[in-house]
């Protein structure tokens, strides 16, 4: 009884087999005899190799049509993947390979592993490796199984380090970009646009993947072509940019910036205010003393500055340079961390007065500063069209503004009064005494825009910062460059929000009060705006209420455009075919500027260029903000009108006063000259010392008074440097600096 | 006495008075002897047309078949001295046997812990030896050794634990290393071996579940390394684009291809397009020999090799009950049930009916310790049925 059982429980297990073995027969059957015929059909065409061909890149030229980024082919060492799956296998081909194309084993077995590059394509081992190494592997070819040679591109800045912020530069795809570019058919493996006119055009420049299909024998040897699909080349790209005004604005810049550091002249430095007991009032790093009759002077640190030229009419960018600089070919060797750092530092955020020297950044569309007296014209403006003021009519400028509000508040320590400028010669506040609009302009009168920021606060708290927002601020410009900063308008909203952020201390009210409002009419406080912003707003202001979207790119062109002069793309007619141009303006928005507002508002910045100032008390004269560096200025030839500013720095020390100044062409009469030109020099003085030079020599280079170097091809990327760009200064020639030089230049605002 | 058999003297007739029917070196069963020599030869063959095309240093030609047959030398060796034993004798040793065994599984599990990664094996000199696979022997003694300990016919509550600890212990060291392949051998021991011993079917549900849960467990909490489960990723998700993946379904579709191509009659010895040529199919000769033989000799060649395991198997069948006790007949429903279970996973992964691990098909697949395994567990029968008659 019990052998039966268990002769019934191991028939229970062979039911099991029988069970299994059915299922895998059944199985078999059906492969070998149903499907067979199909899948060895799938098999015969299943040997193929794909090889992707990867298109050109679209090129950048400059409007003079200089190539400003082309491509140079390059030869790079693949191995099929199938081939080193072993890691025996592997190392033993690594080991043969990395003689021959100087790459350590390590280093290809760490990119065998790297998830990055695709698993359906050939291993890439090496780049950019000679003609002769690619011939040395394919002639024994059966030490090499399954290595090749395959061409590619790699980028070339002809012209760098100019305009790098502008051009900007290649990197891999980022863990955060993975998803959208593989969406757009991208290899995970390919270098794309990461900054400026790289990132922000890479749809076009791009170009359409091409793909060879071959049929291969055993041995992985192309025995015939299926199919191909040649790639489409990435379009070539014109920008408004002009590399011969770029270089001397980027030159000029430079070298404004690097006098205000290295001066020994007192009149150019920064003063440390002398307290009434004999003591200094700021305690800085001893270095930067400098002890001249008593007082204690600076240089000012002078770290960054910015330039922006753009076309009143049209609102092309004629130039943009931004500084600190760096070379755009850095991003094309293949930098280590080390390297990178050492060029690239990061600023320390825990030294208060260490200046922010970060090289990645374009300043002209990222800078987020207060702009001073510049922002003045557009405050007149907001308070004429709203009947605030009427101006002509006159203000008593005593030195200072009251608000009129309750005085117990003023006793309860909310500011009331606030103060002019210091006058250089007295140490105090400086009294224009009555002014109309255009004298205020032009002398750059606080207390008379104090008042239109009272009195437009007591008509309504937000009018001020809405009216502005018609000249762009506080909203992207939309130019062609990516990572622009959009701006900050000051209200209540915004005050909350920087709170939350911790921006704002803790203590400040989240109101919009009248005090923020009186900050905002010079241009302090919460606004923030950057360099391209204003040139746009000034842009507006000169063109009649045109607020149009600044543009880089001129034009698109279908790819291939030949080459010409050597360094330049040949557009004749016939060679270039286009596929859309951005000439014609793009305006966002038309502001009503009727000529009883925009008067006043333009003979005030004229005046701030040629004179008169005013004279208060009796003959007491007053100069403009300008005039005294502008004495020389051939504004014959050339007609500007233009504005000062300096923005207060952290606590207002003199030293982290920046330098700010928009000059606009008002010859209607010449219109290639028709700029506006915004220099932005952060902590380098007032506006008429830094700032505005920097314009100057812009308009008389422009005017003829000055030649423009030319630009030459740059010499091959020095590897061995640890500056991310090297010194670009002007020659040392005083017809060339002489625009630079102001040695009157004492007047703030 | 022991080794008799290796010089006993031809029998003379049946007058010869040393001679006696039930002498165990008169009872072997040659029937089954002769599959597995088939099955052993059948398996040089493939494992050399699998290899020979292959390697990024030259062909490895005869290399891995040269390894195999010595492989293949040394376990019948083994195989002989297993079968000169009576089977009875280890009942007294297998509490040694199975304590070196889980000794050995935790210092492998212990040197991998310590490596990040998996580590199957001691490497000694060439030679490397996988404890998960030589554990299949003592822990199928053990098992049957226990279970037939108080000679009833069924298993209560405390026999059915003690098995339970007995089997589990080695399972979840060998999940724990990790070898999903391997610990699925050990379940499928454990549930023939109780279902022959007469476990009730609740108890076979529970260690059904309980595996289930084990590896359940053991692929969410981490424990079992990624290339493990992306095996099992791999197989549910044959179209997959992900980079991760493509190494396991690339090996899986071909392997199937291979097969499905032999087509009838097969395309001929060292005709095959995808396993004679390049290397299409990784390590084709240890995980994938089936296909090896799909593509040379088609669905006839297929059907031999199964038929070959049939025969195999159902002499291992009739053993268990010829077996003069129990510890012989469990002893044979066990290795009746490893042989099938591998079998069946081998060749069901490479059609594409499971997942791929690395569970080699018996006597067919390159590798020493597998081979030697199997081996022992064939002498182990021989052995049973030697002694049926004492």
């Amino acid at each position: 009884m019990a052998v039966d059982k268990r002769a019934a429980r191991l028939g229970a297990l062979a039911l099991v087999a029988v069970i299994l073995v059915g299922a895998i027969g059944a199985r078999l059957w059906f492969l070998q005899t149903v499907q067979s015929t199909a899948i060895q059909e799938q098999v015969n065409n299943g040997s193929i190799r794909t090889q992707l061909l990867v298109p050109e890149r679209g090129r950048i030229f400059d409007s003079q049509g200089r190539t400003l980024a082309s491509n140079r082919r390059v030869l790079t060492i693949t191995v099929d993947r199938a081939v080193i799956r072993r890691l025996s296998n592997r190392t033993i081909l690594f080991t043969r390979l990395s003689g021959i194309v100087k790459v350590p084993v390590q280093t290809m077995e760490a990119r065998w592993k790297d998830g990055q590059y695709s698993q359906f394509l050939p291993l890439p081992i090496a780049e950019d490796v000679s003609e002769d190494t690619v011939l040395q592997i394919e002639s024994r070819s059966e030490d090499f199984p399954g290595v090749r040679g395959e061409e590619d591109w790699a980028r070339v800045y002809p012209y760098a380090p100019l305009a790098s912020h502008v051009i900007g530069y290649m990197g891999l795809i980022l863990k955060s970009q993975e998803a959208e570019f593989k969406a757009a058919g991208y290899l995970s493996n390919e270098t794309v646009g990461q900054f400026g006119v790289e990132k922000s055009m890479e749809a076009y420049l791009h170009g359409t993947m091409g793909k060879v299909v071959y049929q291969v024998d055993s041995a992985n040897r192309v025995v015939r072509e299926i199919s191909r699909v040649d790639p489409v080349p990435g379009k070539d790209i014109k920008l408004t940019i002009d590399l011969k005004v770029q270089q001397y604005a980027e030159r000029v810049l430079e070298t404004e910036l690097r006098a205000r550091r290295q001066t020994d002249d007192p009149t150019l430095m920064a003063k440390n205010p002398k307290l009434k007991d004999g003591t200094y009032k700021f305690v800085e790093p001893e270095t930067w003393f400098y002890d001249k009759d008593g007082t204690e002077y600076l240089p000012f640190p002078a770290p960054a500055g910015s330039v922006v030229m753009e076309n009143q009419d049209t609102g092309q960018i004629v130039a943009m340079a931004s500084y600190p600089t760096f070379d755009n070919r850095w991003f094309t060797v293949g930098l280590n961390k080390s390297k990178f750092q050492q060029l690239f530092p990061v600023p320390d955020k825990n030294d208060p007065n260490r200046a922010d020297k970060s090289i990645l950044v374009n300043r002209a569309i990222q800078g987020q500063y207060n702009l001073g007296s510049t922002f003045k014209p557009f405050v007149a403006y907001s308070a004429i069209q709203s009947g605030l003021i009427d101006p002509e009519a006159t203000f008593q400028d005593n030195g200072s503004f009251v608000l009129a509000i309750d005085k117990d508040k003023c006793n309860q320590g909310v500011r009331c009064e606030y103060f002019n400028a210091l006058a250089s010669g007295t140490g105090r506040p400086a009294v224009y005494g009555p002014l109309k609009l255009q004298d205020a302009l032009a002398v750059s009168s606080d207390a008379y825009f104090y008042r239109i920021g009272e009195l437009t606060y007591l008509k309504e708290h937000d009018l001020l910062g809405n009216e502005l927002r018609n000249f762009g601020f506080g909203s992207k410009s939309g130019i062609d460059l990516p990572f622009e900063f959009s701006g900050r308008i000051p209200s209540a909203e915004l005050k909350q929000q920087l709170i939350t952020a911790k921006v704002l201390g803790k203590g400040e009210s989240p109101n919009y009060l009248e005090g923020d409002n009186v900050q905002l009419a010079i241009g302090q406080g919460l606004l923030a705006a950057s360099p391209l912003q204003l040139a746009n707003a000034y842009a507006t202001l000169a063109n009649g209420g045109f607020l149009n979207r600044p543009h880089l790119i001129k034009a698109i062109y279908q790819g291939g455009v030949p080459d010409g002069y050597p360094g330049y793309g040949d557009f004749s007619e016939g060679k270039a075919t286009v596929l859309q141009s951005f000439d014609a303006p793009e305006t966002v928005k038309q502001i009503d500027m009727p000529g009883t507002t925009s008067l006043p508002i333009l003979a005030g910045l004229e005046r701030v260029i040629t004179g008169p100032g005013v004279y208060f008390p009796d003959s007491f004269y007053h100069t403009t903000t300008g005039q005294q560096l502008f004495h020389d200025y051939p504004n014959d030839t050339l007609p500007l009108a233009g504005k000062t500013g300096t923005a207060q720095g952290s606590q207002s020390k003199p030293w982290n006063d920046s330098s700010v100044f928009a000059g606009f062409s008002v010859a209607t009469d010449q219109p290639d000259t028709k700029v506006v030109v915004v220099a932005y020099l952060e902590k380098s003085g007032y506006g008429a010392q830094a700032a505005a030079p920097v314009v100057k020599c812009m308009f008389e280079a422009l005017g003829g008074k000055v030649t423009m170097a030319d630009v030459n091809i740059a010499d091959p990327l020095d590897q061995t440097s640890i500056y991310a760009a090297p010194s670009n200064v002007l020659p040392a020639d005083p017809a060339n600096t002489g625009c630079l030089i102001n040695p009157y230049a004492t007047i703030r605002d | 006495m022991a080794f008799s058999v290796l010089n006993r003297r031809p029998d003379s007739g049946l007058g010869n008075v040393r001679s006696s029917p039930g002498a165990p070196s008169r009872n072997i069963d040659w029937i089954l002897m002769l599959t597995h020599a088939t099955l052993v030869v059948i398996g040089c063959f493939t494992v050399y047309s699998a290899s020979r095309t292959k390697g990024v240093n030259g062909p490895y030609g005869y290399f891995f078949v040269t390894r195999q047959v010595v492989f293949i030398i040394v376990a019948a060796v083994a195989m002989m001295i297993v079968m000169a034993v009576d089977y009875g004798w280890l009942r007294e040793r297998v509490r040694f046997l199975y304590a070196l065994t889980i000794a050995s599984l935790i210092l492998v599990f212990l040197i991998a812990r310590a490596n990040n990664g998996a580590v199957l094996s001691f490497n000694i000199g060439p030679i490397n030896l996988q404890p998960a696979e030589f554990g299949k022997v003592t822990v199928l003694v053990a098992l049957a050794a226990f279970l037939s300990e108080d000679g009833s016919d069924n298993v209560n509550y405390e026999r059915f634990v003690g098995a339970l600890w007995l089997g589990g212990i080695p399972t979840v060291l060998i999940i724990l290393q990790p070898d999903l392949g391997s610990s699925s051998v050990y379940v499928a021991l454990m549930m023939g071996l109780l279902l022959v011993a007469g476990a009730k079917a609740k108890y076979i549900a529970m260690i059904t579940l309980l595996a289930l849960s084990t590896v359940g467990a053991a692929l969410l909490s981490g424990l079992v390394k990624s290339y493990q489960t992306v095996r099992i990723t791999a197989w549910l998700n044959p179209n997959s684009k992900d980079p991760k993946l493509q190494t396991y379904i690339f090996q899986g579709r071909n392997a199937l291809r291979a097969t499905a191509i032999g087509g009838l009659t097969g395309a001929g010895w060292l005709q095959g397009k995808i396993t004679n040529t390049k290397g299409d199919i990784p390590v084709q000769w240890a995980d994938f020999p089936f296909s090896a033989i799909g593509e040379q000799f088609g669905l006839i060649g297929c059907a031999v090799l199964i038929g070959l395991f049939g025969i195999a198997l159902f002499r291992i069948w009739r053993i268990a009950h010829l077996s003069r006790d129990l510890l012989g007949t469990y002893i044979c429903a066990g290795v009746f049930t490893m042989t099938l279970w591998q079998m069946f996973q081998n060749i069901a992964m490479t059609l594409g009916l499971t997942p791929i691990t690395g569970l080699p098909l018996p006597f067919i697949s390159y590798g020493g310790s597998g081979t030697l395994t199997y081996f022992l567990m064939f002498g182990l029968v021989q052995s049973v049925h030697m002694r049926r008659m004492r």
